[in-house]
């Protein structure tokens, strides 16, 4: 298991650690020292003592892990119990990393970072070498993929093309939309910190009632109720308009050559950039009254989540229909779905998510009955579950069109995924127990930068459907039109029109 | 899904989750033993009773169970993906494309090396599966496995 895999740290990496976690060693010890009889002098047996089984950990750790780099690949060899060999070949590298804190400078090393875009976080870690073997590193990881090297930089700059903006009539009519009550808490909260500022109490009820009761001639009338209501309503659409401006104002979206670039904000101008080759899939969301005006969200989710530059990224927060596609005309294959429906998932999911939450919301009546004998009666809102269920599958719906998969869900929060298949990273279908008494499954899709609550997954399809679906999207996957268009590091197939330049 | 004939996985898996039942019931029945000393100060408790509800979670964990779980367990690979079926409670049947590969570990703990498996842990930048594990190989299968992936992934044009 050691071919390749010749070279080592630098030694003063354990250097380094140890004076890293000086402070944290010292701790004990000094606590120690001061709490007890021990004394000084025991403390710095101790303090001694943990030294130097930590150099010695320190020592094991580094000689048991080796690195080396191969003729296509970079190898790295890690684990003093259990061993563990990657391999990550030059293909696969983003960008190789080389970040040098204060303490690694002293020392005259470097922490290398491969990256390659996997999900996961240190995905080859060198830390630490010399700097000269860093920038060696680098050099042969980037002569090792030449070519990919050339198309990275794209030379010419075309000048930028504005795709989607908001004007402000556009959007004061979306923060009207974003009514929230949040910020009227957010109120109330501030002034509890600052309540011993205020020359009232704001818990003070006397001093509520007595406000309405200055301008109201009766108390708690259906009129004052309704216009505590208003007000109220007032103050949450108000708020909900104002943080849309100072967020989306002069909201800009505009194509320069291979990325996208998004301006916004009132107060702080923040600027994004979206390459237009990490781009993994779009998400399109919408509310039941939005929707119905016709008007929903764009957002692109790129590679590289739980960076800066991942997750997803709005790119047309209010739009119609019509504008959504111009944007994605941009980025082909995405599109919206084409007219035939999308296709709801099985009726039996109505029946699986009425059981699965029968459970929980009968254990919580029963509960909520030994104090309150009255909470019994809560058993004749249960069929609303049946309803609530009836509800989601009707717009939990998917479709496969050639290249592309189109997932939809959410009632409140409807959610359209536009996933091409090109992007793809891995596909798996899971069968629970009631599902397999029911003759459902559930296919996951997973893509680079999804976030794991609201990923693209259709959840109760028939089992054969689902395995259907799931061998189709297979066999595309395995017959694309031709493997050259399809770009390693990014996984997306590249549109022809668009091409890099030789 | 099924199209593909699915090969199971070395034998000396079957004995590592034996052993790690094992492991884990032991310290479950020692806890339990504990436990025993002390309730029966505090109650009239039957005797016995919680230990053998230990040495049946142990016999469950340690006999029962890895039968089941390793035979749920197959993988396939033809040249273009690789196919991964575990679970006996909730069955989950997962297919990763070879091109998606990011990088390759193969990994050995010192149980598995006593028993002369690994492990194959196929990386892609997906999040939810962003690792892709076929645990109870034999070496030398881990290591072809492991060679004919990254030949697919050479060939990729950058």
């Amino acid at each position: 298991m050691s071919d390749g895999a010749d070279r080592r740290l630098h030694p003063g990496t354990i250097a380094l650690r140890l004076v890293k976690e000086a402070p944290q060693m010292l701790a004990l010890p000094a606590a120690l020292a001061f709490s007890s009889r021990t004394g000084l002098s025991g403390a710095l047996y101790l303090a001694a003592a943990l030294a130097l089984v930590l150099l010695a950990a320190k020592w094991l750790a580094w000689r048991q892990f080796r690195y080396g780099v191969g003729p296509a690949e970079i190898v790295i060899e890690s684990g003093i119990l259990s061993r563990n060999r990657r391999s990550i070949p030059f293909d696969r590298v983003q960008d190789v990393d080389i970040e040098r804190t204060f303490l690694a400078r002293l020392f005259g090393l470097a922490k290398v970072r491969i990256e390659t875009g996997a999900g996961g976080k240190d995905e080859g870690l060198l830390d630490s070498v010399s700097l000269a073997e860093a920038h060696r590193l680098r050099e042969t990881v980037r002569a090792g993929r030449a070519g990919a090297a050339a198309a990275a930089v794209g030379s010419e700059a075309p000048a930028p093309r504005i795709l989607f903006a908001m004007e402000p009539p556009r959007l004061i009519l979306f923060g009207l939309f974003n009514f929230s009550l949040v910020y009227i808490a957010g109120l109330f909260a501030l002034l509890q910190t600052f309540d011993r500022f205020l020359p009232f109490d704001i818990y003070d009820p006397a001093r509520w009632v007595g406000l309405v009761d200055e301008y109201l001639p009766a108390r708690w009338t259906f009129g004052a109720i309704a216009a505590v209501l208003f007000v109220a309503a007032l103050l949450g659409t108000l708020a909900g308009v104002l943080r849309t401006l100072s967020r989306d104002y002069g909201f800009r979206l505009s194509l320069e050559g291979e990325r996208f670039r998004r301006e916004r904000g009132l107060f702080t101008r923040s600027e994004a950039v979206i390459s237009r080759r990490r781009v993994q899939l779009a998400e399109v969301g919408s509310g039941p009254v939005r929707g119905l005006f016709g008007w929903s969200g764009l957002s692109f989710q790129t590679l590289g989540a739980g960076t800066e530059r991942g997750g997803p990224q709005s790119a047309a927060p209010f739009a119609t229909r019509l504008e959504i596609e111009t944007v994605l005309a941009e980025v082909p294959p995405l599109r919206l779905p084409p007219p035939p429906e999308l296709i709801p998932v099985s009726r039996r999911h109505i029946a699986r998510s009425v059981a699965a939450r029968l459970v929980p919301a009968l254990a919580a009546i029963l509960a909520l009955s030994w104090w309150l004998p009255l909470a019994v009666a809560l058993v004749a809102l249960l069929p609303l579950l049946a309803v609530a269920a009836a509800l989601e599958r009707r717009f939990h719906r998917y479709s496969l069109d050639r290249d592309m998969l189109f997932v939809s869900r959410g009632v409140w929060r409807r959610r359209l995924w536009l996933v091409p298949l090109a992007n793809i990273q891995a596909l798996s279908l899971s069968r629970g127990l009631l599902q397999r008494r029911l003759g459902l499954a559930t296919l996951s899709i997973d893509t680079a930068g999804a976030s794991l609550i609201n990923a693209p997954r259709i959840v109760d399809l028939r089992t054969e459907a689902a395995e259907g679906l799931a061998a189709e999207i297979s066999r595309v996957l395995r017959y694309r039109p031709s493997p050259s268009s399809v770009p390693a590091q990014d996984g997306r197939s590249e549109p022809p029109s668009t091409a890099h330049p030789e | 899904m099924d199209d593909l004939p699915l090969t199971p996985l070395d034998r000396g898996l079957l004995r590592l989750m034996q052993i790690r039942g094992l492991i884990a019931g032991g310290f479950i029945l020692a806890a339990a033993l504990a436990g025993e000393v002390w309730i029966q100060r505090l109650a009239a408790v039957p005797r016995g009773l919680l230990v053998a509800a230990a040495l049946l979670i142990l016999l469950y964990l340690a006999v029962l169970a890895p039968p089941r779980r390793y035979r749920a367990w197959g993988y396939g690979m033809d040249g273009e993906e690789l196919r991964v079926r575990r679970g006996v409670w909730t069955r989950v049947h997962t297919v990763v494309p070879l091109d998606r590969v990011q990088h390759i570990d193969v990994s050995q703990g010192p149980l598995e090396r006593m028993l002369g498996i690994c492990s194959l842990v196929l990386h892609t930048a997906g999040t939810l599966h962003s690792q892709i594990v076929v645990p109870g190989l034999a070496r030398g299968t881990a290591e072809s496995l492991r060679d004919e992936i990254r030949g697919r992934i050479r060939e990729e044009p950058a």
